[in-house]
C-alpha cells in the first residue's frame, strides 16, 4: 500500500514495511553475533544506529543487543533460525509502515515534527536514530542529504502522516525564511 | 527540557524517557519474604538535595534502562550509565 | 489622514518610499516601513496612547522598546484579536489594526477616570480592605464591579484562524541580543567554527547601537558587522524572535512574530526550542525612569526612547524639551534634538556636571540647571510644565516633553531564569548577573558597564569563550573598534521626590510611592511581600522599568541597603507569550496522535459511533443498534447473549515473551503461576505492584516451550511492557528473556455468543471447532487467505467467546469475511459501552476496580495467588492494613427500587448511618441488566457490612439521588459459568 503526498519540494510516500527483529541474550552476545553474521552473510552493524546493508535488506542496530532486519515492501520475510541458547527473533512485519521522504525542505518540515540536529554525526545520510514524533516512537533512517525513511506504528501512521502533510502545505514565515 | 545523554543513542530531550525513581535502593531477591526488606525497598526514600541517582528508561528510543546521576537542585546530570551491568 | 507632522523630512531607518497605512482607535493614519507603532502615533503627533490599570490616567508611550509600560494596544480583529501588546514592540505593517485599551468610550474622554476621585479608596490593597463591609455579603457585591474594571485588555473570544508552529532547532552557541555584545560575540565564535545561532526581538540588528545616529560612525559599524555576518555560512540570526526565556539543558525558548495582518498561508507566531551548547547572554540593560509628583503624565518619557524616535525613526517628539537626569546618557539624547531645532534644558540632579558633555550642550544653546531635580507636573492630557527645585529655589519651566533618566538597570531576567540569583553592586548602583554557570557567558551593557567599547571587546571574548566550550577554537581576528566615548558609570542616587501629586513607580500597575509607604507601614516588607500586597511588578511588562525604583524606596524605608533587601524571582516568560504559539500545530485533531485500529476505516463506514479511548478510536456503539449509546448498547448486549457478536479487540496491549527462562520470568511476574502452563493453552493472570496493589490484568498463552503470547489491558500496555523491562534489566539480568510490543503487529477480534462456535466453522472451513480440539482457554492455528491466523477461545463476557488473531494487514478482509459469515446466525458487531455492559454482568473486575487501590483479596481473586509466594507483590499484598475487617471488598449490588437505576461512584452507606463523608464504599461499575431487566452494578463495600442479601443506600449528591440497592453476587448471568464451557 502506498499513498504519496507530493509538492515541488516535498514528497511522502508510504509503504509496508517487514522486520524481523533479532536478539542475542546477556553474556551470548560475542556468539550470537557471529552466528548471526554468518548466518546473514554480512558483518552486522556495530553501535545503536550504525547501519549495514545486504541486498533489498537494512540491518541496524536498535538497542546494544537488538537488531531489526529491515525489508522491502514485498520482499519475502527470512526466517533466521536462532539457536535459543544465544538469543531469539520475532517478526514485526505487520505493526508498521515506512513512510519515505524527500525534497529540498523535508529536514525544515521534519524539524516541526522531532528535535534531531540534523548536522550531527549521528543523522548522517547512512545512520538510523530512534526518536519521538508527537509522543511516538519512531525510527528514522537518513537515506540522503535530503531525505530520510521514517518507520512508524501502523496504528499512528495515519495521524502522523496526516500531521506531515499538515506541515508540508505551509511555507514557514517570512521571518524565519529571512533569517540571515 | 533536560537533555539526558543516553550511552548508545546520544544527547536526547527528557521526553523521550520515562522516569524509574530512586536507583540507590537495593531490592530484595525474588522470594525474599521480609515484609521489612520491602516496606523499606518500596516506601523508604532519602529525598535529597543534591546528587542522586535515578532510573530512566530510554523509551522512544533504545528502550534500556538508564542510571543517571541528576542534582535535584539544579537538575544538573553528572552520569549516565546503562542500569544493566553487561556480561558482553 | 495624519501628516506625519512631528516626522522629520530625513534621515532615521525608515523607508519613506514604502508608506504604510493602519488604523489607531478607528482613524486611519499613515507611516513607513521601519517604524513600530509608537513611533509611527509620535510622528503623527498622537501622544495619547493609553489609560492606567487603576486610575485611568492619561498616558503616554514612554519607552522604546518591549520594556513600555503604558501603550499597550489590542491588535487585529474578530478571533485574531491580541490584547496587551506594547506599541513600542509592534513593526508597522500595511493593515494593521490598533486600538488603545482599558478605556470607555474613549481614550480621550475616559468615564474611569472618575477612579481617580477615589484614590483614596484604591489604593494598594484595596480589595482586601475597603470593600468587606459592612455585611460578609458585600464584597460579593463590590466583586462584581472590581472585577468588571480589572485587567487592561480584553482576550478574544472567537476561535482563532491563524497558525502558529513549534520548531526544533540546535546550535552550538546561541547568543540572546544582537546589540553590540551580542554582535561581536557572533563574529568571535563564528570565526572561531562554532554552528551560532544570535537572537534579537526587534527587526533590526544593533541594540543601542540603533539610538545613534544613523548616518555616523556607529551606523557604520553596525553595517560592517552585519554584513560580515551575513557572509558567514554558520551564522543563523534570527531577528524578530524574543527569547522569553532559558531552560535545563541550556534550551531557549524563542517566539519569532509575523504581525502582518495580510499572512497567507504563513505562521503567525513561531515558537522554537533552541538547543544550545553554550550560551551568550547580551539582553543589554534598560533605562530608569525618575520618581516624581506626576511623573507618569503624556509626554513623560526615557531619555534614551526620546533619542531612538529621534535617530531611528526621524520623529521629533517634542519643541520645548526638558531633559531630567541623574547620569552622562542623557546629555546626548539633548545634544541630538538640540541639533534637531529643539529648544532644550537639563536638569542634571548631580552638582558636578561632566565638562566635556555639558560644554558640547551649552554650544547648542541647551540650558543646564546642576543640582536640580523635577518636583511636579503640571497638565492633565499632555504635560504643560514642569515645577523644578534647585539651589536657587523653585521655578517653573513650559515644556512639551519631558525626557527622564534615573540610570539603567541589566536586563537581568534571563541569566536568572536558572535560578541565578543577581548580585548588586554598589559601584554602579544596580544588578547584574550572579555567578553564571559553566557555559553561559555574559557580555555588554547586561554586565554592568555601560560603554560600547567595553560591549564590543566583552562580547568578542564571551564568543571566544563559547566557543571553545563547544571545543571550536580557531583564530578569530578582533573586532573592529568603535568608541562613543561613553565614560565608566557613575552610582549617583536619584534623589527621592517630594512633592504631594501622585509619584509613580510602576506605571503599568499604578503603583506610586505612596503605596510602598502604605506597604511598609503595614508590615509587607519583605521584598516579596511588597511585590504581592502592592502589584509592584506583576503587569505584563514585569516591572521592567519600576521594580529597581521600588527596591530602593522600601530599602530606604527599612533603613537597609538594596542587597539587604533582596530582590524577587524573575521567571519566564520575559514577555507575554500567546499559548497558541505554545501548542503550535497541536490543536484541534492534532492535539494528541490519533490511534486506530486495523479496522477503523469499517467502523466509520458502518456506522459506528466512534469513541477517544486513550489515544485509541473505539467504536462507542453501532447506530444501527440505536439511536444513541443507552438504547444502542442494551440492544448489542441482547444480540450478543442471543446470537452472536464481534468486537474489534485490537487495541490490547500484546506482548511477546521468548527465551530460555520466559516461564520462570512469568512465575515472578504474575500472581497466579504460568511455568506450568501446557504449550497451547492461554491463561488469565494477575499482575501486582511491588506494594502488593494490582497492577494489571490480561491473558498469556503459551506458543512453544520457550515462548508466549501476552495480552494487557489496553491502557496499561506500555506501563507493562516498561515494567517488564525494568525488572530484566534492574532486578534479573540473568535471566535469559527478551520482551517485545506486538501491539500493532495483530488485529484482534472477539467473537462472543452462543452462535460463536458455527460462526467460527462457518467462517473457517477445515478448523475443527469442537470442544476437544479448542476448549475454553484452547489455541487453534488456522488460515484464511494465506494469512496465518491464531485463535484462542477465551471471553470476557461470560458467553462462548473466541478471540482471534490476524496480522494487522489482514484485519480487515478477516473481520468482514466472519461478519459475511456469521451474518446468517444474526452474528453482527458490536461496541465498547455493549463489551463493558457484558463484562459487568459478569462480575469481571475491570479498570475502574483495578484502579491502583485494590489488592487480590479486595477483588475478590485471592484464590489465584492462594498456594504461591516469590512473585511480585507477593510480601506486601499480605501486610496488616490489607487484612482489616473493614476493607473495602467487590460485591455485587441490585437496584432494589423497582425502575430506579444505579450510577457508577455513587457512595455507599447502611441503613442507620447518617449520610455525609466517604460512606461504607463506592458503586465502581454499573449497567443495565436486559436478562434481569433492572439495574446491576459492582462495587467496593467495606467488608464488615458486606453481607449478601442486605441493603445498602446508594447516594448521588451530584444528582440528590439516594437508591436502595440489594448486596447479591457480582456475577448476575450465569454464576456457574456454564455457557462457557463445552
Amino acid at each position: 500500500m502506498a499513498e504519496a503526498l507530493a509538492s515541488k519540494d516535498f514528497t511522502l510516500s508510504r509503504s509496508d514495511c517487514p522486520i524481523v527483529q533479532i536478539e542475542g541474550w546477556d553474556g551470548m552476545l560475542a556468539q550470537f553475533e557471529l552466528s548471526a553474521s554468518q548466518m546473514l552473510g554480512t558483518a552486522l552493524p556495530v553501535s545503536v544506529g550504525d547501519t549495514a546493508r545486504l541486498a533489498d535488506t537494512l540491518i541496524v542496530r536498535v538497542s546494544p543487543r537488538r537488531l531489526w532486519l529491515i525489508m522491502e515492501a514485498d520482499a519475502e520475510t527470512p526466517q533466521p533460525a536462532i539457536d535459543p541458547e544465544l538469543g531469539c527473533s520475532v517478526h514485526l512485519g505487520e505493526g508498521r509502515v515506512r513512510f519515505s521522504l524527500s525534497g529540498a525542505r523535508v529536514l525544515e518540515i521534519l524539524s516541526g515534527c522531532i528535535a534531531v540536529d540534523w548536522r550531527s554525526p549521528g543523522a548522517a545520510p547512512g545512520r538510523a536514530f530512534q526518536t519521538v514524533f508527537h509522543h511516538v516512537p519512531v525510527l528514522v533512517l537518513r537515506t540522503s542529504e535530503t531525505g530520510c525513511d521514517m518507520i512508524v506504528p501502523r496504528s499512528f501512521a495515519h495521524s502522523l502522516a496526516d500531521w506531515v502533510a499538515d506541515s508540508a502545505s505551509k511555507r514557514s514565515s517570512p521571518g524565519i525564511k529571512a533569517r540571515n | 527540557m533536560l537533555r539526558i545523554e543516553c550511552p548508545c543513542c546520544g544527547l536526547r530531550d527528557h521526553d523521550e524517557f520515562r522516569y524509574g525513581g530512586d536507583a540507590s535502593i537495593t531490592r530484595p531477591g525474588h522470594d525474599d519474604p521480609d515484609p521489612e526488606a520491602w516496606y523499606r525497598y518500596v516506601y523508604v526514600r532519602k529525598n535529597p538535595p543534591g546528587p542522586h541517582r535515578e532510573f530512566w528508561q530510554h523509551v522512544t528510543g533504545c528502550r534500556q534502562w538508564l542510571v543517571v546521576e541528576r542534582d535535584t537542585r539544579n537538575h544538573a546530570i553528572a552520569s549516565v550509565g546503562f542500569a544493566r551491568k553487561t556480561r558482553a | 489622514m495624519n501628516s506625519n507632522d512631528r516626522r522629520l523630512p530625513a534621515g532615521g531607518r525608515i523607508d519613506r518610499m514604502r508608506p504604510i497605512g493602519f488604523s489607531f482607535d478607528g482613524r486611519t493614519l499613515n507611516g513607513y516601513q521601519g517604524d513600530t507603532l509608537a513611533s509611527a502615533l509620535l510622528a503623527n503627533g498622537i501622544t495619547l496612547t493609553g489609560r492606567s490599570f487603576k486610575y485611568h490616567r492619561p498616558r503616554g508611550t514612554f519607552s522604546a522598546g518591549p520594556e513600555e509600560p503604558n501603550a499597550l494596544v489590542t491588535l487585529g480583529t474578530g478571533g485574531r484579536r491580541e490584547p496587551n501588546l506594547p506599541a513600542t514592540a509592534l513593526e508597522l505593517a500595511q493593515g494593521m489594526i490598533a486600538e488603545s485599551q482599558n478605556r470607555w468610550p474613549s481614550l480621550g474622554f475616559d468615564l474611569q477616570s472618575i477612579n481617580g476621585l477615589f484614590a483614596p479608596f484604591l489604593s494598594a490593597g484595596f480589595y482586601y480592605k475597603t470593600f468587606m463591609g459592612p455585611t460578609r455579603r458585600a464584597w460579593m457585591f463590590y466583586e462584581h464591579f472590581i472585577r468588571r474594571a480589572a485587567g487592561l485588555g480584553r482576550a478574544g473570544t472567537e476561535r482563532d484562524p491563524d497558525r502558529y508552529e513549534v520548531r526544533h532547532a540546535f546550535a552550538d552557541v546561541a547568543i540572546a541580543g544582537g546589540g553590540p555584545a551580542g554582535l561581536s560575540a557572533a563574529r568571535a565564535a563564528a570565526y572561531a567554527g562554532a554552528d551560532v545561532a544570535l537572537i534579537e526581538q526587534d527587526f533590526l540588528l544593533g541594540g543601542q547601537l540603533l539610538s545613534e545616529r544613523s548616518d555616523g560612525e556607529a551606523a557604520a559599524w553596525l553595517k560592517a558587522i552585519e554584513t560580515e555576518l551575513a557572509g558567514l555560512p554558520n551564522v543563523t540570526v534570527w531577528r524578530r524572535t524574543m527569547a522569553f526565556g532559558i531552560y535545563d539543558g541550556n534550551t531557549l525558548a524563542l517566539i519569532e512574530r509575523n504581525d502582518d495582518p495580510v499572512v497567507q498561508g504563513v505562521a503567525r507566531q513561531v515558537f522554537t526550542m533552541l538547543r544550545a551548547r553554550a550560551v551568550v547572554f547580551a539582553a543589554g540593560a534598560i533605562e530608569r525612569p525618575l520618581v516624581f509628583s506626576n511623573n507618569d503624565r503624556p509626554g513623560v518619557m526615557l531619555a534614551s526612547a526620546a533619542r531612538t524616535y529621534f535617530n531611528r525613526f526621524a520623529v521629533l517628539p517634542g519643541k520645548n524639551i526638558l531633559v531630567a537626569t541623574t547620569n552622562d546618557g542623557a546629555y546626548r539624547a539633548a545634544i541630538d534634538l538640540a541639533a534637531a531645532g529643539a529648544q532644550v534644558t537639563i536638569a542634571d540632579q548631580r552638582s558636578t556636571l561632566p565638562a566635556g558633555l555639558a560644554a558640547e550642550a551649552r554650544r547648542l544653546n541647551i540650558a543646564i540647571r546642576s543640582g536640580t531635580q523635577i518636583a511636579d507636573l503640571r497638565g492633565g492630557h499632555a504635560v504643560k510644565a514642569a515645577k523644578l527645585a534647585g539651589p536657587g529655589g523653585n521655578s517653573e519651566i513650559a515644556c512639551d516633553l519631558v525626557c527622564v533618566s534615573g540610570g539603567w538597570s541589566p536586563t537581568v531576567h534571563l541569566t536568572s531564569h536558572l535560578g541565578v540569583k543577581p548580585v548588586y553592586r554598589d559601584d554602579m548602583n544596580g544588578f547584574v548577573p550572579g555567578g553564571l554557570p559553566a557555559g553561559h557567558f555574559g557580555a555588554g551593557s547586561m554586565m554592568g558597564r555601560y560603554s560600547t567599547a567595553d560591549a564590543i571587546d566583552g562580547g568578542h571574548r564571551a564568543g571566544i569563550e563559547a566557543a571553545a566550550f563547544c571545543g571550536k577554537s580557531a583564530a578569530a581576528p578582533a573586532p573592529a573598534r568603535l568608541d562613543l566615548g561613553e565614560a565608566a558609570t557613575d552610582a549617583f542616587r536619584a534623589i527621592p521626590s517630594t512633592g504631594r501629586g501622585k509619584a509613580f513607580v510602576d506605571f503599568q500597575m499604578d503603583v506610586t510611592t505612596k503605596d510602598i509607604e502604605l506597604a511598609h507601614r503595614e508590615g509587607y516588607e519583605s521584598v516579596e511581600h511588597l511585590k504581592r500586597y502592592t502589584t509592584l511588578g506583576m503587569g505584563t511588562d514585569q516591572g521592567k522599568t519600576g521594580n529597581f525604583a521600588a527596591l530602593s524606596a522600601m530599602a530606604a524605608l527599612r533603613q537597609e541597603t538594596i542587597p539587604q533587601t533582596g530582590t524577587t524571582t524573575f521567571r519566564p516568560p520575559y514577555a507575554p507569550v500567546a499559548i497558541g504559539a505554545l501548542a503550535g500545530r497541536a490543536v484541534g485533531h492534532h492535539f494528541k496522535p490519533i490511534r486506530r485500529t486495523p479496522m477503523h476505516d469499517w467502523h466509520v463506514a458502518n456506522g459506528a459511533d466512534m469513541l477517544e479511548v486513550g489515544l485509541w478510536m473505539r467504536p462507542y456503539f453501532y447506530r444501527a443498534a440505536g439511536r444513541d449509546v443507552n438504547e444502542a448498547y442494551v440492544a448489542e448486549m441482547r444480540m450478543v447473549r442471543g446470537a452472536a457478536g464481534l468486537m474489534d479487540i485490537s487495541t490490547l496491549g500484546k506482548i511477546d515473551v521468548q527465551g530460555p527462562d520466559a516461564a520462570i520470568f512469568l512465575d515472578r511476574v504474575y500472581a497466579n503461576g504460568f511455568a506450568k502452563l501446557p504449550v497451547g493453552r492461554a491463561r488469565y493472570g494477575v499482575m501486582l505492584r511491588d506494594d502488593g496493589i494490582v497492577f494489571d490484568d490480561g491473558t498469556t498463552t503459551r506458543l512453544s516451550e520457550n515462548r508466549f503470547f501476552m495480552t494487557t489491558s489496553t491502557a496499561k500496555a506500555a506501563d507493562v511492557l516498561s515494567r517488564l523491562e525494568f525488572l530484566l534489566d534492574t532486578a534479573w539480568p540473568e535471566l535469559r528473556v527478551a520482551v517485545t510490543s506486538v501491539s500493532d503487529e495483530w488485529a484482534a477480534m472477539s467473537l462472543a455468543g452462543p452462535k460463536s462456535r458455527d460462526v467460527l466453522a462457518a467462517a473457517f472451513l477445515g478448523l475443527d471447532v469442537s470442544n476437544d480440539a479448542l476448549p475454553h482457554m484452547g489455541v487453534a492455528e488456522a488460515e484464511f487467505d494465506g494469512r496465518a491466523l491464531r485463535i484462542i477461545r477465551l471471553s470476557y463476557s461470560g458467553e462462548r467467546a473466541y478471540e482471534i488473531y490476524v496480522g494487522a494487514t489482514a484485519g480487515e478482509t478477516v473481520w468482514r469475511h466472519v461478519l459475511e459469515a456469521g451474518a446468517t446466525f444474526g452474528l453482527n458487531s458490536y461496541g465498547v459501552e455493549a463489551l463493558g455492559a457484558l463484562r459487568v454482568e459478569k462480575g469481571h473486575v475491570a479498570g475502574p476496580e483495578i484502579d491502583g487501590r485494590t489488592t487480590l483479596d479486595d477483588l475478590g481473586l485471592g484464590r489465584m495467588a492462594a498456594k504461591r509466594t516469590g512473585f511480585v507483590g507477593d510480601v506486601l499484598r499480605r501486610r496488616p492494613a490489607f487484612q482489616a475487617p473493614n476493607r473495602q471488598r467487590l460485591v455485587g449490588l441490585e437496584s432494589a427500587e423497582e425502575g430506579k437505576r444505579l450510577r457508577g461512584g455513587a457512595i455507599l452507606f447502611i441503613p442507620g448511618d447518617i449520610v455525609t463523608g466517604h460512606g461504607r464504599g463506592r458503586i465502581t461499575s454499573v449497567t443495565f441488566s436486559p436478562e434481569l431487566g433492572r439495574y446491576v452494578g459492582l462495587a467496593l463495600l467495606a467488608g464488615d457490612v458486606a453481607v449478601e442479601g442486605s441493603e445498602v443506600l446508594a447516594t448521588y449528591p451530584m444528582k440528590a439521588e439516594t437508591v436502595r440497592a440489594r448486596i447479591v453476587s457480582p456475577v448476575f448471568v450465569d454464576p456457574k459459568g456454564e455457557r462457557l464451557h463445552g
